[in-house]
C-alpha cells in the first residue's frame, strides 16, 4: 500500500511538471500580451513606452520564455505564486480570497445533487423500464439540456423580479454588517439559492444517470439473483449487494467531481455575481495575466491529482478484493 | 458523518463572514424641498478597480473611485471647460512654457495636513518615474522641466515645461495631488491598498474585492461639502443581472445597454420610479484603414469603400436612432467639430464606378472585382461579442459584395486584437475611441505618433495634415485653434485615414429618489465638478439605509 502510495505521488509530481509546462507554453503562445491592459484606449492620450517597459521588467516578461519558466518555478518551489500583472495583488492572496466562496457554492451544489440524485438513480435501477422511471429519465434528461445561463436569467425573474422572495445577485446583503452571527448565515444562504439551484440541476441529471447504469449492471449479475432466490428483502439486496458493489464507478465519479470544486462555473459566477474562481480565471485569461493563469492551474491541477489519488484508494477501501501495490494477487 | 458534514459547512460559512462592524445609519428629519445631507446612493461598477492608487488610474473604473477620493490640481467644469481644483487660480508664462499654481489656502488631505506644494512635485516626480508604472498620465509629463520647476513657497508652485503645448493645461487634471509624507517611504505601487490619505470629499470605509466599495463622507472635508453620506459601489459585472438590479432599486444607477434601451425604456411602469437618459459623450466609432496595405493606400478607394456604409440604415436599424453619423475627428459637441464638413454619403453604384475606374473590374466574371488577376479582398477585425461591431461589419460586408469587393471578418479576442492594432498587423478594423476634453488630435495622426510612442497604427502621413496638427498642438488662442481645426477637419474626411461612422449615444437608467443628476456637454453623469458631488436623496426615499429587522 505505502508503496503503492509513493509511487503514486511520484507520477503525481512529474504530471504536475508536465501539467505546468504545457500550460505554460500555451499561455505564452496565444497571441496577445498582458500589458495591453494598460494601454489607454482614449484617442487623444499617450502612451509611456518607458512605464511599459518597467512593467515588462519587473515581470520579467522581457526575458526568454526558458528564463521566465525558471523564475516562475523557482517562485514555486518557495511556494511563491508570483504578483498578478493586472491587479498588483500576490496570485496566492487573489486566489485565496475567491476560493472559499467556490468551495461554498459548488461543494453545496454538488452535496445536493449527490443526494437527491443517487437514490433518484437506485429507485430507477429498480424501476427500470416501468412508465415512471421512463417518466423521469425523460425529465433528467431534459434538465440536463437546459442551458444554464437561460435557467439562471429564469430563476432570477421569477424569485428576485416578479416575486421578491430571494436576492438577485451577490453573497451579501447590504445589512449584512449589521447582523448578528445565526441571521449572516441566513443572510449568505439565501444568497446561494439561486446559484445553488442553477449549479444543481444539471448535476442532478449526472448523478442519477450515472448511479442508475452502475447499480443495474450489478443487478444483472448472478448474485443478486440468488440472494433474491435466498428470499433476502429487496430493500436489502438493493442496498447490502446492488448498491456496495455499485461504488466503485460512484467513487470515480466523485473524483472526476472534486476538482470541479475549485475550478468553479463561469456562467453562474458572472450572473449571480458570485466572486469566485471561474471569474478570475476567465478575466485572468483574457487579460494574459500570466502568473494568475499558472497560480489558478497550478492549485487545480494540485487538486484534481490529490483527488484521483484519493479516489484510486477508496477503491480500495470500498473493494477489499482490489490490492494496490505490487502485492501478489491471486 | 451528517453533523461533521454540516459543521464544516457552518465552519465554511462562518469564514466567510468576517467583516469589520459599521455603526448604523440615523434618519435624519425630512424637508422634500431643498437638498437634504444623509443617505447612501448605490452605484454599479461594471468592473472591478484596477488600483486605488491615483497616480497609476488605469481603468474608467479607477476614475469613478478615485473621483471622491482625491482631487487634481484642476478641475473640468460641465461645459469641459478648466476650472480651479486644488487650485483655486493659476497664471501661464507669456511663452506658454510655465504654469504658476496657487493652492487653496484651505485645501487639507484627509490627516488634516495642509496640502503644500511640496506635495504636488511629489505628484508630478511620482507620475514621470517609470518605476511607477503609470503609463497613462506619464506620458503627459514627459516634457516637464524639472530644472526649471520650483516650490516658490508652501502654497505656490512653478511648473515648467521644454515646449508649450495647447492641451497642457487640461493635463493636469491628471496630478491628483497625494501627501508626501504618507507615500514616500515603501512600495508606492501598492502603498493604496495599505492607506488611503487624500483631499477629497470622501474616504473609504471598506473595499472587498471583486464585490464591492464602500466610501463615507469626512465630516472634515476642506471645501464644499456634499450631500450623501455614503457611496456604495455593486460590483455587477452582468448586464442583465444590472438591469434587473436596478428594475428592483438594489442599484440607483447603471448604463443600458442600446438592445435594452429599446425593449425597456419606453415601458410606463418603469418610468413611474425610473428615469432613463439618453447623451451623447466624446466617443466615436469608425473604421480605421492601414494605410501601409498597397490596396487601401489610395484615397480614392477608401471614399468608394466608405461610400458602401449606408449610415442611416445603421442608426435607424441598429440603433433605433439613439446614434447619429459622424463626419471626421471631431464630434459635434467639440469646439474644434466643423459642421460644413458632409458625412460621405451612401451610394454603392458610384462607389462602383470609382474602382472600375482606377482598374478594378470583374475580369473573370466571378462576381469579385480584380486587377492583375488578384481580387479585391480584405480582412476586417473585430472583437468577437461585440455588440457593437458584429453586425455592423455584417451589413458593411453584405454592402461590399454587392460591388463585388469581398471583406473577410475576423472576430478576436479582446488582448489580441489591440495587439494587432497596435502592431498595425490589420487592413481594416472596427474601432471606438473615447475622447478627451482637449479635442487635439496629436496622437492619432500626427507622423511622429506611430506606436510605441502614439496611436497611429494607420501610418498616416501628410505633411499638410502634420503642419495642422502641429499647429493646434500649439496654439494657446482659442479662436485661432478653432480655425486650425476646422480646415484639419476638413482635410482629414477628405483623405478618410478611418472611415469614421456613427457616434452612438450613451444611455442611463437612473432611481428617481436620487436628484440633482446632471449631464456635462460631453462627459455624461461623472467626473466633471461637481456632478456626482452635487447629487442627494429626499429623507423618505433612502431604501439603503433602512435599518435590518432586528431579532
Amino acid at each position: 500500500m505505502l508503496t503503492y502510495v509513493v509511487r503514486r505521488l511520484f507520477y503525481a509530481v512529474l504530471t504536475f511538471f508536465g501539467i505546468s509546462i504545457i500550460v505554460f507554453v500555451l499561455i505564452h503562445i496565444v497571441p496577445g500580451d498582458p500589458v495591453l491592459f494598460y494601454v489607454p484606449m482614449g484617442g487623444s492620450g499617450t502612451i509611456s513606452p518607458a512605464a511599459l517597459q518597467a512593467i515588462k521588467h519587473a515581470h520579467h516578461l522581457d526575458e526568454p520564455l526558458l528564463a521566465q519558466y525558471r523564475w516562475w518555478l523557482q517562485g514555486l518551489l518557495t511556494l511563491d505564486l508570483g504578483t498578478s500583472i493586472t491587479a498588483r495583488r500576490p496570485v496566492a492572496e487573489l486566489i485565496g480570497e475567491k476560493l472559499p466562496n467556490s468551495f461554498q457554492l459548488n461543494g453545496i451544489a454538488l452535496l445536493l445533487a449527490a443526494a437527491i440524485g443517487v437514490p433518484i438513480g437506485l429507485w430507477s435501477a429498480m424501476r427500470s423500464g416501468r412508465l415512471s422511471e421512463r417518466a423521469a429519465a425523460v425529465t433528467f434528461f431534459l434538465l440536463y439540456s437546459l442551458p444554464s445561463f437561460w435557467v439562471a436569467l429564469l430563476l432570477m425573474q421569477l424569485f428576485s423580479v416578479r416575486y421578491d422572495i430571494l436576492p438577485l445577485f451577490g453573497m451579501r446583503s447590504e445589512q449584512y454588517l449589521q447582523l448578528s452571527t445565526g441571521a449572516r448565515i441566513v443572510d449568505r444562504l439565501t444568497h446561494l439559492v439561486l446559484p445553488v439551484v442553477t449549479l444543481a440541476y444539471a448535476q442532478l441529471a449526472i448523478f442519477a444517470r450515472f448511479s442508475k447504469a452502475a447499480v443495474t449492471d450489478v443487478i444483472r449479475q448472478d448474485f443478486i439473483t440468488t440472494a433474491r432466490a435466498k428470499g433476502v428483502a429487496p430493500g436489502s439486496v438493493l442496498w447490502r449487494h446492488a448498491f456496495r458493489n455499485a461504488l466503485i464507478p460512484l467513487i470515480t465519479l466523485l473524483g472526476l467531481t472534486i476538482p470541479y470544486l475549485i475550478s468553479g462555473s463561469v456562467i453562474v459566477e458572472q450572473i449571480f455575481q458570485w466572486d469566485g474562481i471561474g471569474r478570475l480565471y476567465l478575466e485572468s485569461i483574457l487579460k494574459r495575466d500570466y502568473p494568475t493563469v499558472l497560480g489558478l492551474t497550478v492549485v487545480t491541477a494540485v487538486v484534481t491529482l490529490l483527488a484521483s489519488l484519493a479516489a484510486d484508494l477508496m477503491y480500495a477501501v470500498a473493494d477489499p478484493r482490489i490490492r494496490l501495490g505490487g502485492g501478489r494477487a491471486t | 458523518m451528517i453533523r461533521k458534514a454540516a459543521a464544516v459547512l457552518l465552519l465554511v460559512v462562518c469564514l466567510a463572514c468576517r467583516e469589520r462592524q459599521l455603526p448604523p445609519v440615523s434618519a435624519t428629519a425630512p424637508d422634500e424641498s431643498k437638498p437634504q445631507a444623509g443617505g447612501t446612493v448605490v452605484r454599479r461598477l461594471d468592473a472591478d478597480v484596477s488600483t486605488l492608487n491615483p497616480v497609476l488610474i488605469t481603468t474608467k473604473y479607477d476614475h469613478y473611485i478615485a473621483r471622491y477620493l482625491f482631487e487634481p490640481l484642476l478641475q473640468y467644469d460641465s461645459t469641459l471647460e478648466v476650472a480651479p481644483g486644488l487650485a483655486e487660480k493659476w497664471e501661464i508664462a507669456p511663452d506658454g512654457k510655465a504654469y504658476t499654481f496657487h493652492l487653496d489656502p484651505k485645501a487639507h488631505f484627509s490627516d488634516g495636513t495642509p496640502v503644500r506644494a511640496a506635495d504636488v512635485l511629489f505628484t508630478l516626480k511620482k507620475i514621470i518615474d517609470p518605476a511607477s508604472e503609470a503609463v497613462q498620465i506619464a506620458g503627459q509629463f514627459d516634457r516637464l522641466d524639472l530644472a526649471r520647476t520650483r516650490i516658490v513657497d508652501d502654497r505656490t508652485i512653478v511648473i515648467a515645461f521644454t515646449e508649450a503645448l495647447a492641451p497642457q493645461l487640461s493635463w493636469f487634471f491628471s496630478v491628483r495631488v497625494i501627501p508626501e509624507h504618507v507615500y514616500a517611504a515603501g512600495d508606492f505601487k501598492t502603498a493604496f491598498d495599505r492607506q488611503i490619505v487624500g483631499t477629497g470629499p470622501y474616504k473609504l470605509v471598506r473595499r472587498v474585492p471583486g464585490q464591492e466599495i464602500l466610501l463615507e463622507r469626512r465630516d472634515d472635508y476642506w471645501g464644499t461639502k456634499p450631500y450623501l453620506q455614503r457611496i456604495l459601489f455593486k460590483l455587477i459585472t452582468d448586464d442583465a443581472t444590472a438591469w434587473n438590479a436596478v428594475k428592483r432599486g438594489d442599484v440607483d444607477e447603471t448604463q443600458v445597454p442600446s438592445e435594452i434601451w429599446a425593449r425597456e425604456s419606453g415601458r410606463p411602469e418603469l418610468k413611474k420610479y425610473l428615469e432613463f437618459r439618453r447623451f451623447y459623450t466624446l466617443n466615436y466609432n469608425f473604421v480605421p484603414w492601414n494605410l501601409r496595405d498597397p490596396l487601401l493606400s489610395d484615397k480614392r478607394v477608401r471614399r468608394a469603400l466608405a461610400m458602401c456604409i449606408d449610415l442611416e440604415s445603421v442608426v435607424k436599424n441598429l440603433y433605433r436612432g439613439t446614434a447619429r453619423a459622424m463626419s471626421g475627428p471631431f464630434t459635434p459637441d467639440q469646439w474644434a467639430y466643423n459642421p460644413d464638413v458632409p458625412v460621405i454619403k451612401y451610394d454603392p453604384q458610384e462607389a462602383k464606378r470609382i474602382l472600375n475606374s482606377l482598374g478594378w473590374l470583374d475580369t473573370d466574371g466571378d462576381g469579385w472585382l480584380d486587377k492583375n488577376k488578384k481580387p479585391f479582398r480584405f480582412e476586417m477585425i473585430i472583437v468577437a461579442g461585440n455588440i457593437a461591431s458584429g453586425p455592423f461589419s455584417q451589413l458593411f460586408q453584405a454592402e461590399l459584395k454587392n460591388i463585388g469587393v469581398d471583406m473577410k471578418i475576423s472576430q478576436l479576442d479582446g488582448n489580441t486584437f489591440m495587439e494587432r492594432i497596435l502592431g498595425s498587423n490589420f487592413q481594416a478594423a472596427v474601432l471606438n475611441w473615447e475622447l478627451d476634453p482637449d479635442p487635439d488630435p496629436y496622437a492619432l495622426f500626427h507622423s511622429s505618433q506611430m506606436p510605441p510612442r502614439g496611436y497611429n497604427f494607420i501610418g498616416y502621413s501628410n505633411p499638410a495634415a502634420d503642419k495642422l496638427i502641429e499647429a493646434g498642438h500649439r496654439e494657446v488662442d482659442r479662436s485661432k485653434r478653432v480655425a486650425i481645426y476646422r480646415q484639419l477637419h476638413a482635410l482629414l474626411a477628405d483623405e478618410q485615414p478611418y472611415t469614421w461612422t456613427i457616434q452612438v449615444s450613451v444611455k442611463w437608467a437612473l432611481n428617481k429618489r436620487l436628484h440633482n443628476v446632471k449631464e456635462s456637454k460631453g462627459w455624461g453623469l461623472f467626473l466633471w465638478t461637481p456632478a456626482e458631488l452635487d447629487w442627494w436623496i429626499p429623507a423618505d426615499a433612502r431604501t439603503h439605509d433602512r435599518q435590518p429587522p432586528t431579532k
